[in-house]
């Protein structure tokens, strides 16, 4: 098949928004995993959460409208934090001093119930999320019809890792949780309570989850087992950038969406194996991801 | 050669368990036969992981997939070709140690998380073509009733069958752990430098301890057919090699039977919550936060705990 | 790992207590295994059995993930025929029915198929929404000779090749859907075609079906290129661009579940669905449309064997007001054939005139009811419905907040079922 330079830039265009949503996501699990060393299985439940959380605040509280979906994007990730505070502080903060497989047993068994609690509280139909009237529709770019929320996906995505940077180069508690990551010891020798700086990266990173899950609602149907297709996705990401590494997360995730726009461009037969074949190739060539791991 | 490997004082509870099992059958209704033999090939499956997980350390996150590849060849075999039966229960393992060869192969020159992505991966791939091979395996809808030979058709003799063969498994499982090979992998597991310069082959050990494992997981993967006639995709996806992972850290991944403990709870909780409620996930996740409270070492670690003397010298250096 | 030398020093601990420990093991499984052998013995002596007793439905369906939608529906309509059916009582009894989630896994689907039959001893068993759990209970019933309804599941293979004496359909499959998309598109001026859906057998089965009874009917016709995406896949942007790109006049768009929902987003929003045709099989699904509101695309092709507003009948639309009265929506098709199930199981079991399994099944074959959408018939020569499919297309209406579908044709049974001979031929007799 013969493509025109069209397809391959809107191909490019969709790939690139695409991975600005999977940034955001794996950033918060990647900054879990570094700082605590949890494999955080219940982030993709966070991430739901996020979404249905979205779908509440801006479609049966404010039926719709567009200041409903801005305050949605705004306020369903403190929902999700909120969520994650109460868990670690309730639960997660007493297990610290355990084995970290017992840690992750414990994610888990926090999927099992949040997957149960959405239901619950929202119900099994299937949802969806009006994007606002100003990002409704598509623009024609390069002879070919890109949705114009994608476009503001690309906006989004550098704002959250420019923010990202801020927050862990220029803010006290940035700065610790970055430290906590390589030594931890070293962190409560000099006086800093680690339980505090461990749920303060928790609930950062289970915002991000949160974020992504209010920014994906208007793109796809907001649906029970939304956990599962992202989890999996996401610890690829961060494995193939670099266990615990943000930066990792942000060329991983756009090593996944490219590859993958382009793919279907190319292959579609084949989709469904992309994720795994990339991170074969990537660990086979850089057995420890591709930037430098906290691992 | 077999001394100071078992003694014989602590066989007698065994030889027990066995004679009480051996005797259930005529006297449970069908169901509840059908759940012991689940659980019997469920714990094998756990059994085989531990050998990796916890007494080698080895984040084997996609063990399904050797069990899928198992059951999937026993069942292939028996149900497309005209070979004699026992071709297929035989081979079903030996695939699946093929398989975790290769995959092997490739992952042991990683460590911790990034060996368990790569399996992953790897593991994603034989599941998505198993998934996508229509003409094949049967896709997504899987291959269901399996012709099974006369003499283990029934679900009593079917029970009887794979309480014999995990038997067998167990004390293998165990003689090999108690080998000079299974001493070198806990050694690795506790201190894998050290064995490096003492001149052991980490990467041989474990990629050997792979292979036996993965052999183990396509046992059950045969039991499987066994006893459900049917094979499907969701046997080598992820979600099951997690709910695997889970079993071994429940039951207590460093004792030699706790994921045998490990796969009855979540077997028996899975079928019995069930029943009850619609809700059985959440109450599946509180169950086992209240597990992770109140029994840290895992269900079996706790019981091994409270018999052993020094419970209280342990809980205290926990405690620093 | 930071703390793994203390797990070290207790794991040498263990270590050392050698055989000891092994022991203590073996007597801890020892004392659970009695516990487990004590409490069974007691539930199973402790309760007599009854000997008076309704008709027991074992319903096992899913009730977690994507498809727990359409699987709580069909158990809403089930369970509102029920309500009607047991106040005049069936063969001086009533009609009970227990609930199993099957999580969407197959071998959990399988224990619980086992767990009703074997444990609750129901009659008959009802379900469920996934083709591979259909077909491995189908099998297990066939030995068990335990009939089977299924009433959303879509795989022409439940009936037809994997067809035998226990199991049923109530619902249309993917033979139908394929050649009433197939029979309608032929009429349509388009050559070139793009497929595109969800990688697995539901997709792959309509696309084929479609596929073949457009080329019969039309043989000019040319596939240009196929995409298939993983199921759930969140982000089909790309896949529709990339279709966009290829310029094909018409894409036959083989979805279910809650990619409908993501396919007819993206539709909307990358304004394919003002340039290209587009045909889904489940398009104009009221669940689906009711999902997307105000975000559904206008003049999408679709397929529904049942419509709560067509045909606009008294007995539809009672169907549909004690619908709403009692669940507060409108039913979509899953609702509908869990209420013609219920129906088919109480006319059954009064021609049978006994509480018997064999004799139901002779009674299902050839029987007829009065549904909502009309007379439906269960086939004998396959136990599949007979019901009709509603071709249209989707339009905003003043009426509802969801877009519904206009300009409707029906499709009888008779004109997009495969004939017995080739269900016989299939099945290899």
């Amino acid at each position: 098949m013969e493509f025109g330079l069209a397809a391959l830039a809107s191909q490019l265009v969709v790939g690139l928004s695409r991975a600005m949503i999977l940034f955001i996501v794996c950033a918060g699990l990647s900054f879990v995993l570094g700082v605590l060393r949890v494999p955080n299985v219940a982030h993709g439940s966070l991430y739901m959460i996020g979404a249905f959380s979205a779908y509440g605040i801006a479609m049966r509280l404010f039926g719709g409208s567009s200041a409903g979906f801005w305050l949605a994007l705004i306020l369903a990730p403190f929902v999700v934090a909120l969520v994650s505070l109460i868990a670690e502080r309730a639960l997660f903060c007493h297990l610290y001093e355990r084995e970290h497989l017992m840690l992750l047993l414990f994610t888990f068994a926090l999927m099992l119930i949040f997957g149960d609690l959405v239901k619950i509280i929202w119900g099994a139909e299937y949802r969806s999320v009006s994007p606002p009237a100003l990002l409704r529709g598509s623009v024609s770019m390069f002879g070919a019809s890109i949705p114009r929320y994608n476009l503001f996906l690309l906006i989004i995505g550098p704002l959250v890792a420019i923010g990202l940077w801020l927050f862990t180069n220029k803010t006290k508690i940035g700065k610790i949780s970055r430290a906590a990551a390589v030594d931890r010891e070293m962190v409560s020798v000099i006086g800093i309570n680690v339980s505090w700086v461990f749920a303060a990266a928790f609930v950062i990173g289970c915002y991000l989850a949160g974020l992504g899950g209010a920014l994906v609602a208007p793109t796809v149907s907001v649906t029970l087992g939304m956990d599962h297709t992202i989890i999996i996705e996401a610890f690829l990401i961060v494995t193939i950038g670099g266990l615990g590494n943000m930066w990792g997360a942000l060329v991983g995730s756009l090593i996944f969406g490219v590859t993958h726009s382009f793919g279907v461009l190319l292959w579609p037969q084949f989709a469904i194996v992309f994720p795994y074949a990339a991170v074969v190739i990537v660990l086979f060539l850089r057995p420890r991801g591709l930037l430098k791991s906290v691992w | 050669m077999f001394r100071g490997i078992i003694d014989l004082k602590s066989l007698w509870p065994i030889a027990a368990i066995f004679i009480v099992l051996l005797i259930l059958p005529p006297i449970l209704p069908r169901f509840y036969t059908y759940i012991l033999a689940l659980i019997f090939v469920t714990s094998l499956l756990a059994m085989s992981l531990n050998l990796v997980l916890g007494h080698g350390m080895i984040f084997q996150f996609h063990h399904g997939v050797f069990y899928g590849v198992g059951a999937y060849t026993a069942a292939l075999m028996l149900a497309k070709s005209s070979l004699p039966m026992w071709v297929g229960f035989v081979a079903g393992p030996l695939m699946a140690a093929v398989v975790g060869l290769i995959i092997g192969w490739f992952c042991v020159r990683l460590t911790r998380l990034y060996f368990g992505m790569l399996q992953i991966s790897l593991g994603s791939l034989i599941w998505a073509i198993v998934f996508r091979w229509y003409s094949f395996t049967g896709g997504d809808d899987g291959i269901h009733g399996i012709p099974m030979p006369p003499l283990i058709s029934s679900l009593n003799n079917a029970y009887y069958f794979i309480l014999i063969i995990l038997v067998i498994c167990l004390v293998a499982l165990y003689l090999i752990l108690k080998s000079p090979f299974g001493s070198t992998l806990e050694a690795i597991r506790d201190n894998p430098q050290r064995c490096e310069a003492v001149g052991v082959n980490v990467r041989r050990h474990q990629l050997m301890a792979i292979v036996i494992s993965t052999f183990f997981a396509g046992i059950a993967g045969v039991l499987f057919v066994v006893l459900e006639r049917s094979v499907f995709p969701d046997l080598l996806f992820w979600v099951l090699s997690l709910e695997i992972f889970i079993m071994c850290l429940l039951g207590g991944w460093f004792t030699f039977a706790g994921p045998i403990l490990g796969a009855a709870i979540m077997v028996a909780l899975r079928t019995f919550i069930g029943i009850f409620t619609e809700y059985w996930t959440l109450i599946l996740g509180v169950i086992l936060i209240l597990l992770i409270f109140f029994l840290p070492e895992g269900v079996m670690g706790y019981f091994l705990e409270g018999f052993k003397p020094h419970a209280k010298e342990v809980a205290e250096r926990r405690g620093e | 790992m930071s703390n793994g030398s203390g797990l070290r020093e207790i794991k040498n601990k263990i270590n050392q207590g050698g055989e000891i420990i092994v022991k203590r093991t073996f007597i801890i499984i020892g004392v659970v295994v009695v516990v487990v052998i004590a409490a069974v013995l007691f539930y199973y002596f402790a309760i007599p059995p009854k000997i008076e007793r309704n008709i027991k439905v074992g319903v096992i369906d899913c009730y977690t993930g994507p498809a727990a939608m359409f699987c709580k529906e069909a158990l809403n309509g089930f369970e509102l025929a029920l309500n009607e059916i047991n106040k005049e009582g069936v063969l001086g009894s009533k009609i009970e029915f227990t609930t199993r989630d099957t999580k969407f896994k197959v071998d959990i689907g399988l224990s619980m198929a086992r767990e009703l039959v074997m444990r609750e001893n129901v009659d008959i068993l009802v379900g469920t929404i996934s083709s591979g759990i259909a077909l491995a209970v189908s099998d297990y019933c066939k030995g068990e000779k335990v009939p089977l309804l299924v009433w959303i599941s879509k795989s022409e293979r439940i009936t037809g090749e994997k067809g035998h004496r226990y199991v049923f359909s109530t619902g249309e499959n993917t033979a139908m859907f394929g050649k009433a998309g197939g029979v309608a598109l032929a009429e349509k001026p388009f050559i070139k075609y793009w497929i595109a859906g969800d990688d697995y057998e539901y997709g792959h089965a309509i696309a084929d079906a479609a596929w073949r009874n457009l080329k019969q009917r039309k043989p000019e016709i040319e596939k240009i290129g196929e995409s298939w995406w993983k199921i759930g896949e969140p982000d089909l942007v790309p896949y529709i661009t990339a279709i966009l790109a290829a310029k094909p006049d018409a894409v036959i768009f083989c979805t279910g579940g809650a990619s409908m929902v993501n396919v007819m987003k993206t539709a909307k929003a990358t304004g394919m669905s003002e340039k290209v045709q587009g045909w889904i099989p489940t398009a104009t699904e009221t669940a689906i449309l009711r999902a997307l509101g105000p975000e559904a695309p206008e003049g999408m092709m679709g397929t529904s064997d049942y419509l709560f507003y067509h045909p606009d009948t008294p007995a539809n639309r009672e169907f549909v007001k004690a619908f709403k009265d009692a669940y507060g929506k409108h039913p979509g098709f899953s609702g509908f054939h869990g209420y013609i199930t219920a129906h088919f199981i109480a006319e059954a079991f009064r021609k049978a005139g006994a509480l018997d399994r064999e004799k139901l099944i002779d009674a299902l074959e050839g029987l007829k009811i009065d549904s909502p959408a009309g007379e439906v018939e269960m086939r004998a020569c396959d136990h599949q419905v007979v019901l009709p499919i509603f071709m249209g297309v989707t339009k905003k209406v003043p009426e509802y907040d969801f877009h519904i579908s206009t300009d409707i044709i029906t499709l009888t049974g008779d004109d997009v079922m495969p004939t017995c001979e080739e269900i016989m031929k299939a099945r290899g007799k």
